[in-house]
């Protein structure tokens, strides 16, 4: 079964773009939204494997948005992206429990390789939580 | 007491020390300028190479940063030429402001009528249709496959139904006063605007088209679907089309208004809040099709989208509507048909479908139970799985891609296509993106090493580039190979297969260029005129910075062209625009009576320009004024030189004193040219220049000026410097000698500026001499050019250590050719001399005459 995962960015062209790229010859399976406010729901409602969120957008930011979907589902792996010059807060984003974060412009391969890392990660976590239970 | 303090401290003032100390200030904050914006160019050309994604807040950051770097460019020049070219001031406002517009510009809604029939659309025509009432055109008119009837009520219908009555300018009021906290506040605001769309007055005008295109059709029974303009199968504010089935033609312009109401949903509305609201921006077009009742419809994919290597059609079928073949609501038939000639179908899920979803007589749609044995029995015939399977594979190939297809079969058994759109195929293991490395190739390489300056991979013959004016001979197809970039290959770069410079960086004004133009190029390969020899056929291989003997085919895969959803995209498309005021140079060749201010068109004509300009300003400074400076110090030397210092911060490691020896240079260009005058090989006292016609003597002391011109300099040499420049002006014999020089770690800053003429030969001697000094200088890498007596050179752009190495040649240059004038009877000679040089014999043993 492939792997679903969300992205949010209120920047239509960026969804449209990054939905593009990740559904390109990788298997995966892509949701896209640029609001932010609707994360909550569409988390709770479908299952996804991984979150790529936008730093900056309005109301909800990125690093709002870690929390929330911390509270829904502690084990998903998130990806920030964020604007060149931004780093402090990217890392606060990751202090915050992001799995790893990128800046803008970047290249394809840079998401299409830090998403692949974030959900090795993931099904390690999967792995190691079932062996301790035994 | 005083008045002697004043005068004092005005004298300090006005010391020329300070007023040139500000000009290289501003001289180096020009410098400073310049790289950034060359770097900002660069960088935004990058990403045209369709590696990368970026958004508008990237291209703004950019525009922002460029405007910037110009605009102090600009400022900083005017400063340095004392306001010589108050032109470029509104020339930069006016490129700017087109940069800006370009920054914000909205996708205008191209003017059309309310209505277009489907008989008139095509794929083109999507930014007044929409993209799925364009493709169902193009399917129709330009594939010949059937459509139903119908017709695309256009973006301008929308603008008009928003703009009257002021129901835009309500809209956005309501969406400016909104308070949007939370994902209910948000559907509360999407809520309450649908409703202002759905309650407005339809203008009449609209209203009336919409009646009489919904009367010319067949049926009176209608599907009214949405056809978003800018949205796609990616990205949707609705999430879901919007499609009201089975509806009657005289209640269309309510249906329509339904439909356009569906577009402002939560996102629609979170996107709109947080953006200038504008009607321009995604306007809702809509699609009205007869409706078709069906005896069975569904949706095929062209290929598996889950195993693409099956090379199968994949066709899911429903009785009735296609609704339930996708919503879940029963399971529908499947069936897997090879894509190969005859399609068999190579498998078949018969479901047993026991509901459809049919059209209702009185309009709407119900859902209707079927007999047992139809439900168990097949939707499709054999012959209509294989049809529909050929259909895909026709709308694959006119698209050029695989299509997701919506398709319908009628009560007479006729096939038509509701709406075809790209399928994104998958493969469930990870495939590694992006162009593989071919195999190592067999040929052991010439060259394997360069900095990558544009990528991609070409074959050709190698043709060695040295002068400028040389461009009109390259011939098509070849490997050009420069000792340094020049931009004038630009005249040649839509024809040439690929460039390769000995020095250089990926932020030069040829390599800017040579993106634009796609061809693949790699500087900073040092020897490359020596290794590589003219007609050699090579493959050079920027990416891997390799140059390989012959021709690789292997290596030669065509570049990948940026992904089409990439070039598609709006922003990708804004950055074009921009870049097409910004990268493009328009001024060559700075001795072109063109090379003018007023000819600038774009950013990096401006750039170009005043770099240029500002060399040429710093190069002759007013000495008269100079020399009057009480901070001069006189270096005591063993050179035959009356030479004079002035530093203008950190040239010297001592200040204030009247005099000061060789040691307390800190001048590192001043110091590269002083070694070159010190070379023991030079002869500077004593016999120099045994002529054909007699040995004249010419002693040390001939040095001072003797002669009536450049009075300021009087006997003297003199050098204004730093810790990274220098301007050596210079009396040798009589000869006048001017060096302007400037040493960084920065590439683009370095540059060294020569200029010699004069002496006391006859004409012809002295014009020898300068055509002797262009071979020169040509050899060490300047652009000289020689004017009668007058040899005039510029070198840019070298490393600091090779900006470094050529001061201290030009200085040796200096003093070996100081009075080499007199001695130039002929030709022979200027080649003995020519010679000498490049063997590095500086004692002028081959004036004498040959025995």
């Amino acid at each position: 079964m492939s792997e679903r995962l969300l992205v949010v960015d209120d920047e239509p062209n960026m969804l449209r773009l990054l939905k593009t790229i990740l559904m390109d010859r990788t298997g995966y399976e892509v949701a896209t939204t640029n609001n932010p406010l609707e994360v909550g729901k569409l988390l709770q409602e479908e299952h996804f494997d991984l979150v790529v969120t936008d730093l900056k957008m309005p109301l909800v930011d990125g690093i709002d948005l870690i929390d929330i979907i911390k509270k829904i589902d502690p084990g998903l792996p998130i990806i920030i992206i964020t604007a060149y010059g931004t780093i402090e807060t990217a890392e606060e984003a990751i202090q915050k429990g992001a799995y790893d974060f990128i800046t803008k412009p970047f290249r394809k391969e840079t998401i299409l390789i830090t998403i692949k890392r974030a959900l090795e990660w993931k099904r390690m976590q999967g792995e190691l939580a079932a062996l301790k239970k035994q | 007491m005083v008045l002697k303090f004043l005068r004092r401290f005005l004298k300090e003032e006005e010391d020329e020390q300070v007023r040139l100390q500000e000009k290289f200030q501003h001289f180096r904050a020009l410098l400073e300028n310049n790289n950034r914006a060359l770097e900002l160019m660069a960088d935004m050309e990058e990403k045209l190479s369709g590696d990368y994604l970026f958004d508008t807040g990237y291209l703004q950051t950019q525009v922002e940063q460029l405007e910037h770097s110009l605009s102090r460019l600009v400022v900083e020049f005017n400063h340095l030429t004392q306001g010589r070219y108050p032109e470029l001031v509104p020339l930069l406002a006016r490129l700017q402001a087109e940069i800006h517009q370009e920054l914000a510009a909205v996708p205008e809604i191209p003017p059309t009528p309310y209505i277009l029939p489907l008989s008139r659309l095509s794929r083109e025509m999507a930014l007044s249709v929409g993209g799925k009432m364009a493709n169902l055109g193009e399917i129709g008119n330009r594939i010949g496959v059937p459509v139903p009837p119908g017709f695309a009520v256009t973006a301008t219908a929308y603008k008009r139904f928003l703009e009257a009555a002021d129901l835009a300018a309500a809209l956005e009021e309501r969406l400016a006063r909104a308070r949007i906290e939370d994902l209910p506040s948000l559907e509360a605001v999407s809520r309450e605007l649908q409703e202002m769309v759905r309650r407005a007055p339809l203008p009449p005008d609209l209203e009336e088209a919409l009646l009489k295109a919904a009367a010319a059709l067949p049926s009176p029974w209608l599907a009214v679907r949405s056809s978003a303009v800018g949205e796609d199968a990616e990205f949707s504010f609705a999430g879901q089309f919007r499609t009201l089935l089975n509806v009657h033609a005289d209640e269309l312009p309510r249906h329509y208004q339904e439909v356009v109401a569906g577009k402002f949903t939560a996102r629609a509305i979170f996107y709109w809040k947080y953006r200038q609201f504008t009607v321009n921006e995604l306007p809702m077009a809509v699609g009205v099709l007869t409706m078709v009742p069906p005896r069975a419809s569904g949706v095929m994919f062209s290929r598996d989208p889950q195993a693409p290597g099956e090379n199968t059609v994949l066709i899911s079928a429903v009785w009735g509507l296609g609704k339930y073949a996708v919503d879940g609501t029963i399971s529908p038939d499947l069936f897997q048909v090879d894509r190969g000639a005859g399609h068999v179908i190579r498998n078949r899920r018969i479901s047993a479908k026991p509901v459809a979803l049919t059209c209702r007589p009185e309009g709407g749609v119900m859902e209707v139970t079927l007999p047992p044995e139809q439900a168990q029995a097949p939707c499709l015939t054999d012959d209509q799985v294989k049809t529909l399977a050929e259909l895909a594979l026709e709308l694959e190939e006119h698209f050029g891609g695989p299509q997701d297809i919506e398709w319908t079969v009628g009560e007479a058994g006729n096939l038509m296509i509701l709406q075809s759109r790209p399928l994104r195929v998958s493969t469930p293991a990870f495939a590694a993106p992006g162009r593989e490395r071919p195999r190592e190739p067999a040929a052991p390489p010439l060259l394997t090493f360069g900095i990558r300056a544009v990528g991609g991979a070409a074959a050709g013959p190698v043709h060695l580039f040295f002068h400028d004016e040389e461009v009109a001979d390259i011939p098509s197809g070849a490997v050009v190979v420069a000792r340094q970039p020049s931009a004038r290959l630009v005249l040649v770069m839509d024809r040439i297969a690929a460039i390769i410079t000995e020095v250089g960086s990926p932020t030069d004004h040829m390599t800017i260029l040579a993106r634009e133009f796609k061809v693949p190029t790699l500087v900073e390969v040092g020897g490359a005129t020596k290794v590589l020899h003219p007609g050699q056929m090579v493959t050079v291989d920027a990416d891997a910075a390799v140059v390989y003997p012959g021709v690789l085919p292997e290596l030669l895969t065509p570049s990948l062209a940026p992904d089409a959803a990439l070039r598609d995209s709006p922003v990708f498309q804004k950055l074009q625009r921009i870049l097409k005021l910004t990268a493009p140079l328009n001024l060559l060749d700075p001795d072109s009576p063109e090379f003018q201010a007023a000819n600038c068109q774009t950013l990096h004509d401006i750039t170009r320009f005043c770099h240029e300009k500002a060399m040429d300003a710093m190069f002759t400074p007013d000495l008269d004024r100079a020399l009057e400076s009480s901070h001069i110090a006189r270096l005591k030397t063993d050179l035959p030189l009356n030479l004079f210092i002035l530093d203008l911060g950190g040239g010297l490691r001592v200040s204030g004193q009247p005099q000061v020896e060789e040691a307390d240079i800190a001048s590192r260009p001043f110091q590269a040219l002083l070694r070159g005058f010190h070379h023991p090989g030079v002869t500077w006292a004593g016999l120099v220049a045994p002529d054909l016609k007699g040995f004249i003597s010419v002693f040390a002391n001939t040095m001072y000026d003797l002669g009536k011109g450049e009075r300021a300099l009087g006997g003297k040499s003199f050098a204004i410097i730093t810790d990274r420049y220098l301007n050596f002006n210079s009396r040798l014999g009589y000869h006048f000698g001017i060096v302007d020089a400037y040493l960084s770690e920065e590439r683009n800053d370095n540059y060294i500026s020569f200029q010699f003429k004069g002496g006391a030969a006859a004409v012809e001697r002295r014009e020898r001499r300068a055509r002797l000094l262009k071979q020169i200088l040509d050899d060490l890498g300047f652009k000289a050019q020689a004017k009668g007596d007058l040899v005039q050179g510029r070198l840019v752009k070298f490393s600091l250590l090779e900006t470094e190495e050529t001061l201290e040649l030009t200085g040796l240059l200096m003093a070996f050719c100081r009075q080499l004038d007199l001695a130039l009877a002929n030709e022979a000679t200027l080649n003995r001399c020519l010679q000498a040089f490049k063997k590095e014999d500086y004692s002028l043993r081959c004036l004498r005459p040959e025995s």
